[in-house]
């Protein structure tokens, strides 16, 4: 039910594009620089850092159904999330959320690099991460809101929520341990021998516990397929980042242990996917570990939907960060911009890309009512699944 | 009403800051200012940095700076929050409680470290609903540990914890603002004291920080039936010696012992206070309830129905004395 649009709208797509003589990708790069519009000028300038860079640029090579579906994947982070936000302003939501928006683009690049045998590793903000690795939106809101069907029949929330099958190591409570994970099951495919990768997300405050550093080190003494990605969105729960780090840069950090470390706009899709596809690539061929900090913003606060409206997009009035510091990046929308370039570059009319939004947005209803519907679970499964067998007793009677 | 926890809390450390020039307070987003009545404290904009200082999401920095300081004579409080709890567990355990023992009294580390402590909130899942780690800490040779219950016992235990010369760990519950009224001027509640919060004669109820308010609705139900119970309050749990006083006392009176704790049933304090009592006074009558051995689960119906609360305590009570 959330998979199916993506491959119709490509083939309409497709076919729109070749109907009206589209120019392929490339031939329209070529032509930006002539035409000077801003989106244009963004596009030529990650197309040249991108050469320079990596030596290509990838995300050209993307064919025109994987844009789509990254652009439907990032709505769906923001639309469900979005869902999420109005849900707890209504009262009664039974969970807690940090939300993701703002930050779809690094999720929806960093995933389209992936096979679905890869790992992730996830943060307390990663529901972002589970929809981009193909999760279920109704299955995660009927495990948000603590149901006895959800991803983890209710045990675990918003902050555990997880689809073990899809390669996803958990999103995790406690910032940075992700790092060490994912560089644990980087060790792991080395022995095992295969060609997988594995890839942590964590923030800006999740490199100064231990784990960040245990895990780059190792990564980089024996080569590890691990991809660290650095969610920089400038916050730590409410402390500005840059109060607390002598460093603007992030991922210069990786240099210290040996590590290449990448600089994104991690609001430019594209930009992120051609990071991720550079360092995937070069740990799928044992040329070991890629840190990418990717510069981001978190338009809701650290968690709950406080300084937020049912309706309107953002949270405004915090203490902490100026409203209009949130304007700037709502301005810099990541999905507004990737749609942007669809219809510019025609793999998408308007028509169509309005079309992907209200499905999206059914979808999402959908796994509104699907969550509300489900059953609560039983008191005493509580006592289950602390060991593989068996249950533990009671001791309040 | 009296002042808040976090208003108490701050209130003695601000009268400790004001007192000693070199008292620091380093913490990770809990920023330190709090509003009660009107009035406000903002130890950041009182004192300013260096001596007040938020950090990154760093609790081996924030522990460990502090031991660091403290050794060097520049005493120091680290606060962290309650799902980092453990992270700097190697820190007090091999360090802060060892260094006195082992440079055979020359080197201390007299810091505090305030620990922000979960409750079994429903939808936190795991990792952040995990109460009772203060059990832990205690089995650790060389460490104070304090688990004030109301705002006054905060303030007071905050001075002592401040003006001890020992490594002192400060448990902070987010209790409610019951109990006596929290007076201005610094005063100390001491470490190894434990309060009897009610006198009875039929059963001992032991337990402290969020099981006080569920003890105490405990005690006015079986109060209604005709049972008195006396409820005792350990506020400190190492060292733990002078808190079993009152409680022997109680029990050699009552000849039942019931406590009841937030934390999990195995190796816990509650285990240490039944076993202790057990020992000096055998014969005696004891139970326990606690949060069974297992994680906490997010959802409210699995949670509310594993953990303790003031109905099971008199049921199991009752049950202790009539049945």
């Amino acid at each position: 039910m959330h998979h199916g649009d993506s491959q119709g709208q490509s083939t309409q797509a497709e076919t729109r594009r070749a109907a009206a003589g589209g120019l392929s990708r490339r031939a329209f790069v070529q032509r930006l620089g002539a035409l000077g519009a801003g989106t244009a000028a963004a596009l030529g300038s990650r197309a040249e850092s991108a050469r320079a860079q990596y030596g290509v640029n990838w995300s050209d090579q993307l064919p025109a159904d994987q844009l789509v579906a990254m652009y439907t994947d990032m709505l769906k982070i923001r639309l469900w999330e979005t869902k999420v936000k109005d849900l707890i302003l209504k009262g009664g939501f039974r969970g807690v959320a940090h939300l993701y928006v703002g930050e779809e683009a690094i999720a929806v690049g960093i995933c389209r690099a992936l096979r679905k045998d890869d790992y992730i590793a996830s943060t307390h903000r990663g529901h972002g991460h589970l929809i981009a690795k193909g999760g279920d939106m109704a299955k995660m809101l009927a495990e948000i809101t603590h149901k006895a069907t959800g991803y983890c029949k209710g045990y675990g929330g918003s902050l555990h929520i997880t689809d073990v099958s899809l390669g996803i190591l958990g999103m995790n409570g406690i910032v940075g341990a992700a790092h060490l994970f994912a560089a644990g099951a980087a060790y792991g495919i080395k022995v095992r021998g295969t060609d997988q990768v594995a890839v942590s997300f964590g923030g800006d405050g999740s490199l100064q516990n231990s784990f960040f550093t245990s895990a780059a080190n190792a990564a980089a003494a024996w080569k590890l397929p691990w991809i660290g990605v650095i969610e920089n969105n400038g916050y730590q729960i409410w402390v500005r980042a840059r109060e607390v780090y002598g460093t603007v840069d992030l991922a210069k950090r990786a240099e210290g242990f040996g590590i290449e470390g990448r600089v994104v706009d991690g609001n430019d899709v594209l930009a992120v996917y051609n990071a991720a596809k550079y360092a995937v690539d070069k740990a799928r061929a044992g040329g070991g570990p890629t840190v990418i900090e990717c510069k981001t913003y978190r338009w809701y606060d650290h968690y709950g939907a406080g300084g937020a409206r049912i309706g309107v997009d953002g949270a405004f009035g915090l203490g902490y960060r100026s409203d209009r510091e949130v304007r700037d990046w709502m301005a810099k929308d990541p999905i507004r911009r990737f749609r942007h370039f669809l219809i510019s570059d025609r793999v998408l009319s308007v028509e169509q890309a309005d079309k992907i939004e209200a499905d999206v947005a059914k979808a999402v209803d959908e796994a509104a009512a699907f969550a509300e519907a489900q059953p609560v679970p039983k008191p005493e499964d509580g006592l289950k699944n602390v060991f593989a067998q068996g249950a533990v007793p009671l001791r309040n009677v | 009403m009296p002042k808040n926890m976090h208003y108490a809390i701050l209130e003695a450390i601000q009268g400790e800051m004001r007192r000693d020039k070199l008292l620091v307070l380093l913490y990770e987003y809990q920023r330190p200012s709090a509003g009660w009545q009107g009035r406000s404290i903002n130890l950041e904009a009182e004192f300013g940095r260096p001596r007040v200082q938020f950090c990154a999401i760093d609790e081996q920095w924030i522990v460990g700076a502090a031991l660091g300081m403290a050794m060097t004579g520049v005493p120091a409080i680290a606060h962290i929050p309650s799902m980092a709890t453990f992270i700097p567990f190697e820190l007090m355990f091999n360090h802060a409680g060892k260094l006195r023992h082992m440079t055979g009294g020359q080197a201390a580390f007299p810091m505090v470290l305030w620990a922000d402590m979960a409750t079994r909130s429903p939808y936190q899942g795991g990792q952040h609903a995990d109460a009772g780690l203060e059990s832990a800490y205690a089995r650790l040779a060389g460490l104070k540990i304090v688990v004030p219950s109301n705002p006054y016992d905060a303030k007071g235990l905050m001075v002592s914890a401040i003006r001890d010369v020992d490594p002192v760990i400060f448990c902070h519950y987010p209790m409610p603002a019951t109990g006596p009224d929290v007076p201005d001027e610094p005063y100390t509640v001491p470490i190894g004291e434990a309060a009897v919060r009610t006198e009875g004669s039929d059963i001992t109820l032991v337990g402290y920080a969020p099981q006080t308010v569920e003890i105490a609705k405990a005690v006015e139900e079986l109060a209604k039936d005709g049972i008195r119970a006396e409820f005792i309050d350990p506020r400190t749990l190492a060292p733990l010696d002078g808190v079993m006083e009152p409680i022997l006392q109680s029990v050699k009176k009552t000849g039942r012992l019931l406590p009841a704790d937030e934390g999990s049933y195995s190796f816990s304090n509650c285990t240490e206070i039944v076993a202790r009592v057990a020992e000096a006074l055998p014969g005696v009558k004891v139970k326990r309830l606690a949060f069974p051995d297992a994680p906490a689960p997010g959802a409210p119906e699995m949670i509310n129905y594993m953990k303790v609360d003031a109905a099971k305590i008199a049921a199991a009570a009752r049950k202790m004395v009539k049945g």
